[in-house]
């Protein structure tokens, strides 16, 4: 069994084209945060906006999307965990501490 | 069976055929997004609960706005350097590094300038719960990048004694995995703690006085 962990990283235009999505996005956020909406809607808006810039920063320049799918999961797995314990931490003291 | 792991003169014969400080890295990264999570919890669970002291109608988003802006750019700084040692390139390498450090050099001093006007408008950890748990997430966010900096600076000038060469890439890329990892930390930070915290804040300060003005009377 031949293991190829030899990612092939992304040209530099795409990690240029990445820096102008990135950018837009921060924008898109700091826009958002001055409209005068809902604030579960701008909560969510600023959630998908986060989580968006996140996977890409973590898929291309940090190049998972590319690489070894074991690295993948070494930093999914506590991740989910992560969120898991926000979640209950929320869920926990959110309430207490009313 | 072993493998010799991207050629690399540097890296190890592993039963994984994954080199062991990539792991290494990746695990530390996983276990360090446990870390800033619980942060982020307590900073919600505390949102709204500080009976005195400035609140989030302190933060100047504009501000906050154009430092995130800073470090997503030290971000492409960075694949940028890895992308030139990849190729053989220590000029570019050189360039995009320190680069890289001076970005992030840019926004430890606006998260300093920021923490001092706190300070001076009275918000320290000792204050209220809402300066004990943002000073607390943000001070360790700013301890990382602190620690990024001083990581790319050695490795900046180990270059000028031959130690970052094309073959031993990985050194680099490693640097720029915890890199680009207190970027996205960041980005949770400024998307959940400075923008959705802070809004409707106004209403929040209207209740907060009606709190405040039930237990006085």
């Amino acid at each position: 069994m031949a293991h190829d962990t030899e990612e092939h990283h992304p040209a530099t235009s795409t990690y240029l084209k990445i820096f102008v999505i990135l950018s837009v996005m921060t924008l898109i956020e700091f826009g958002v945060f001055y409209l005068e909406l809902n604030s579960a809607l701008m909560t969510w808006i600023i959630f998908a906006l986060s989580l968006a810039k996140f996977v890409l920063v973590v898929g291309f320049y940090m190049h998972l999307k590319m690489d070894d799918w074991r690295f993948r999961v070494l930093f999914v797995a506590p991740f989910i965990i992560m969120i898991l314990i926000m979640i209950v931490l929320l869920a926990l003291f959110s309430n207490l501490t009313r | 069976m072993q493998y010799i792991v991207n050629g690399s003169e540097s890296d190890h014969r592993t039963s994984t055929g994954l080199n062991n400080r990539k792991l290494l890295m990746w695990a530390f990264l996983g276990s360090d997004s446990m870390f800033f999570g619980p942060l982020i919890a307590t900073h919600f669970i505390h949102r709204g609960k500080s009976l005195h002291g400035p609140i989030e109608d302190i933060f100047n988003i504009p501000v906050t706005t154009i430092s995130t802006f800073v470090l997503l750019l030290s971000s492409l700084a960075m694949v940028l350097a890895l992308a030139g040692i990849q190729r053989g390139d220590l000029r570019s390498f050189r360039i995009w590094t320190a680069t890289t450090a001076l970005l992030g050099m840019v926004f430890i001093g606006f998260q300093m300038v920021e923490f001092t006007e706190f300070a001076a408008e009275g918000l320290t950890p000792r204050t209220s719960l809402f300066g004990s748990t943002f000073l607390t997430l943000t001070g360790f966010h700013g301890a990382h990048v602190t620690v990024g900096i001083l990581w790319l600076w050695s490795i900046f000038f180990a270059s000028f004694r031959g130690k970052i060469k094309k073959e031993n890439s990985l050194d680099v890329e490693i640097a720029g995995l915890y890199w680009h990892f207190v970027d996205i930390v960041w980005i949770i930070i400024f998307g959940v703690v400075y923008l959705v915290g802070t809004y409707g804040v106004e209403d929040r300060l209207i209740e907060h006085a009606s709190v405040i003005g039930r237990l006085i009377g």
